[in-house]
């Protein structure tokens, strides 16, 4: 029998408090350990903050002044978890290499979740995802080596590869195609509903992430890289967030979200390295099941339903940071050239689609291109790491 | 700004890749063993002497004279550089096959490492605020003289301790280097 958060008893609220010291976590080794434990790191982060974020938009929404006492009660105690999980990065890295290490989660987190999605129109979304974020990988990995001269090898240690995907100036499609249609919280597995709401997330702190630190650069090249960058995240938010069925009430959006911090504080528990990043998980499993409790209670109150009807009667099987290259490399070799019409996708270059492209271009090649052309300049070279044989793409092989 | 493909004119875009050189040979001797690890070490203590004396010589003078509270800047940087040469002094004399080596390294990794991003975040940032673009170059040409004192990569034939330690000991190394970043500065400066 699997672990059902329903069953389980957390820590009483009122004990939950963290002082300064017990925040003042020890971040991670910059240079060494395990690449995913920083990415995992990454992505509880992004999964505080949309906790966060979700806890005010329905404090705003919501007229009744005791729910609203309870909401900031919980929040408070988020805003704690994101500060002790954000805060394990370290200050000695850079934040390329932070930028780098998010990729890697975008590759690899979207990857994992496309590879274990039961409903083939929300597989087939996260999979024309991945192929997007595998390209911004590569773009930022050479913009490292031309600024810090430092190969992104020593960032995702081989787990991922670095080589094109579909290429970024492809990316910036009319803003309606973005929109996809939402699952039917009513039909759908509750799986579907914890990755769609996982992978928002993360893209959601990615976007956020990029729109702040992008004019921290000097460089000009590094400035207009995350500004392109920035834009397409705010397109992957808008195509993930669409896929949730926005007929969900506020009560049962919350118990989904305390739910789904369940889910992967107990998955990222399960596969730590690192001890004392492995205690962080474990006492915030332990704070998110009285987060979920509170959050039942208020649904049954207020929704007069009982959470259980909407979620799966135990957690699904872990969600796992692991390599996802052959996965990948089988979507390079048969989705490079897809975009989205409407809430679809197609191969070929649409009217609307190319008007896009000729207004955000303007005539001109966007910064994903002259990083890669100021790169060859300076090393004659492209940076890539292709571990597993050239790139199934024969056009998007490096040209001597 | 001419951006960082033109890094030859630029000291802040060299003295960034020197950091990462710096890292690069730190990453060289943790994965190597014997006389490869020797070697390997005793270029990233070249490099490391160069690099700061290159910055005593050229990068800090200019921050205490054109940045307001240079001075306490650069006091700053000079104490972190103190910290990380007493960790230096202490395995410069060891064994690199030692089981106490790598743990000094790595401390010594990450002591380099926090000087390196305190100048990139707190010194850095000035000079290419306060230096017009004829001063970037001219510290540009004064730091290439002095990486001219460190080969950052093995010659052919030369990998072996014996002739690495032939570079002489480090106070040689950073005499030599002050001295042809002084004659460079006098050309160009």
């Amino acid at each position: 029998m699997g672990f059902n958060p329903l069953e389980h008893q957390g820590i009483p609220l009122e004990r939950q408090l963290r002082n300064w010291r017990e925040l003042n976590v020890e971040p991670v080794d910059p240079d060494h350990g395990d690449p995913y434990t920083k990415c995992r790191v990454i992505t509880m982060n992004g999964i505080e903050v949309e906790a966060i974020l979700f806890s005010h938009q329905f404090a705003r929404h919501c007229p009744d002044p005791e729910v609203k006492r309870q909401l900031a009660e919980v929040r408070y105690i988020e805003h704690q978890q994101q500060k002790a999980v954000n805060w394990l990065l370290p200050g000695l890295s850079s934040v390329l290499e932070t930028t780098i290490a998010y990729e890697q989660v975008a590759v690899d987190l979207t990857g994992w979740v496309a590879r274990h999605e039961p409903d083939p129109y929300l597989k087939q979304a996260y999979e024309f995802g991945v192929l997007e974020d595998f390209d911004h990988l590569y773009r930022y990995a050479n913009l490292y080596e031309m600024i810090e001269h430092r190969k992104a090898e020593t960032i995702v240690d081989g787990l991922t590869e670095v080589m094109p995907g579909r290429p970024t100036k492809f990316h910036h499609r009319n803003p309606v195609d973005n929109v996809r249609e939402p699952y039917d919280r009513t039909k759908t597995d509750p799986l579907s509903k914890l990755h769609a709401l996982t992978i928002m997330s993360a893209e959601q702190q990615t976007m956020n992430f990029y729109m702040n630190v992008g004019p921290q650069y000097m460089e000009p090249i590094a400035r207009q890289l995350y500004q392109e960058i920035g834009l397409i995240e705010e397109e992957h938010v808008t195509h993930y967030e669409s896929l949730v069925d926005p007929g969900e009430t506020w009560w049962e959006q919350l118990v989904n979200h305390e739910y789904n911090e369940c889910y992967l504080y107990h998955s990222f528990m399960e596969q730590e390295s690192d001890p004392k990043v492995k205690a962080v998980w474990e006492l915030h499993l332990n704070m998110e099941l009285e987060h979920l409790r509170i959050a039942c209670d208020l649904m049954r109150r207020h929704d007069g339903r009982e959470p259980a009807e909407i979620l799966a009667p135990e957690l699904p099987n872990v969600l796992t940071f692991e390599e996802n290259k052959q996965f990948v490399r089988n979507l390079l070799d048969t989705q490079m050239d897809l975009t989205t019409l409407g809430t679809g996708y197609v191969r070929d270059a649409h009217e609307r689609f190319e008007r896009m492209q000729e207004q955000i271009h303007g005539g001109e090649e966007p910064p994903s291109e002259r990083v890669m052309a100021q790169h060859r300049e300076m090393f004659g070279r492209e940076y890539r790491l292709e571990t597993e044989g050239p790139h199934p793409d024969v056009a998007s092989r490096e040209k001597d | 700004m001419a951006g960082i493909t033109a890094s030859d004119a630029d000291v802040v875009a060299l003295l960034m890749r020197q950091h990462g050189e710096i890292r690069n040979l730190f990453d060289e001797v943790e994965r190597t063993g014997g006389d490869e690890r020797r070697a390997a070490f005793r270029r990233l203590v070249q490099l490391l002497a160069v690099h700061e004396t290159a910055e005593e010589e050229v990068v800090h003078p200019f921050t205490r004279a054109a940045v307001t509270d240079g001075g306490k800047i650069v006091d700053d940087r000079l104490a972190e550089e103190r910290e990380a040469k007493e960790v230096l002094s202490r395995l410069d004399g060891m064994d690199p096959d030692d089981p106490k080596f790598l743990p000094g390294l790595l401390a010594l990794r990450l002591d380099v490492m926090a000087h390196a991003r305190a100048e990139e975040r707190y010194e850095f940032n000035h000079i290419r605020r306060s230096a017009d673009k004829a001063r970037l170059a001219s510290m540009a040409t004064a730091l290439r003289a002095a990486e001219a004192m460190a080969p950052t990569h093995p010659h052919p034939g030369t990998e072996s301790a014996a002739k690495n330690m032939a570079l002489g000991p480090i106070a040689a190394v950073m005499d030599r280097t002050r001295d042809a970043v002084r004659k460079a500065m006098g050309k160009d400066g």
